[in-house]
């Protein structure tokens, strides 16, 4: 897949900045707007959708290949996993404890620290949902015509 | 009334998954049905003249209590937190579907449901 003209290339490399940023915004803040774990990931892999469209796919390719991105996929899933873990080691023994607000960091309502360990859980949503959204457009879009048929 | 309506773009959404003959029709068919069925579930927790049930600050008293202006006002927020599942859900299954659809047009040359007959490959 080719990429586009010379100024696409160049607006779009700002652009993407943006949109990472937002993706990010929207991941982090979570628990005090709307939107969380899977609207910021969704926004996350669109923003490598952008440079599929504009750069061509080889270069998203040597950009982010594909075996670090399952890591990345992974890595999201175990951190979730270890977040609800650490509840029920910590906290009395209850699976998904909340043991941020309950026993350290209680923090103030409203503040960007307040809400234990729901940023914890939108950051590694938002990781995994990204990944695997740009695994799959990734490769769907390597399929080509069988001519052997 | 505006449940009438969904129940008329569900109609619509299995007309099309129902008669069609191009299978990427038959998907956009499916997933206006997946669009109604949301819609739907989201209506079911409205109030007339509600709010967005996202607490303000004028709204969390000091004693740790939520203040009765929006505990009166505020829309239901369990289905709206229940249909975002159904719409990841919906996500998965569309891309299985689309990777399905490309598969079959890779081995078959074409996407008419009816020029496909016997199993190849």
């Amino acid at each position: 897949m080719k990429g586009m003209t010379i100024i696409v290339k160049t607006v779009s490399s700002w652009i993407k900045v943006l949109i990472v940023l937002f993706g990010i915004y929207i991941i982090l803040f979570g628990h005090l707007t709307p939107g969380g774990g899977f609207a910021g990931g969704v926004i996350l892999a669109s923003s490598y959708l952008l440079l599929m469209l504009a750069f061509g796919r080889e270069f998203v390719q040597k950009d982010l290949p594909l075996a670090l991105d399952s890591k990345l996929d992974c890595l999201g899933a175990l951190l979730f996993a270890m977040i609800a873990v650490l509840g029920l080691v910590l906290c009395d023994k209850i699976f998904f404890a909340n043991f941020l607000y309950q026993k350290y960091l209680p923090g103030q309502p409203f503040n960007l620290i307040s809400a234990g360990t729901i940023p914890f859980s939108n950051i590694a949503i938002g990781l995994k949902v990204g990944a695997s959204l740009f695994l799959v457009i990734f490769l769907l879009s390597t399929f080509r015509r069988d001519t052997s048929a | 009334m505006p449940y009438a309506l969904c129940f008329l773009l569900f109609m619509l959404g299995l007309y099309c998954a129902v008669v069609k003959k191009n299978m990427v029709k038959i998907v956009i068919g499916i997933l206006v049905m997946e669009y109604a069925v949301n819609l739907f579930l989201i209506m079911l927790g409205y109030r007339f003249g509600g709010t967005a049930p996202i607490i303000e600050r004028g709204q969390l008293l000091e004693s740790g209590q939520i203040a009765n202006t929006f505990l009166n006002s505020s829309v239901d927020p369990l289905p709206q937190a229940l249909v975002l599942t159904a719409i990841v859900i919906s996500l998965g299954s569309l891309a299985l579907m689309i990777s399905i659809c490309i598969r079959t047009y890779e081995k078959y040359g074409t996407f008419d449901i009816t020029q496909i007959r016997r199993l190849k490959g």
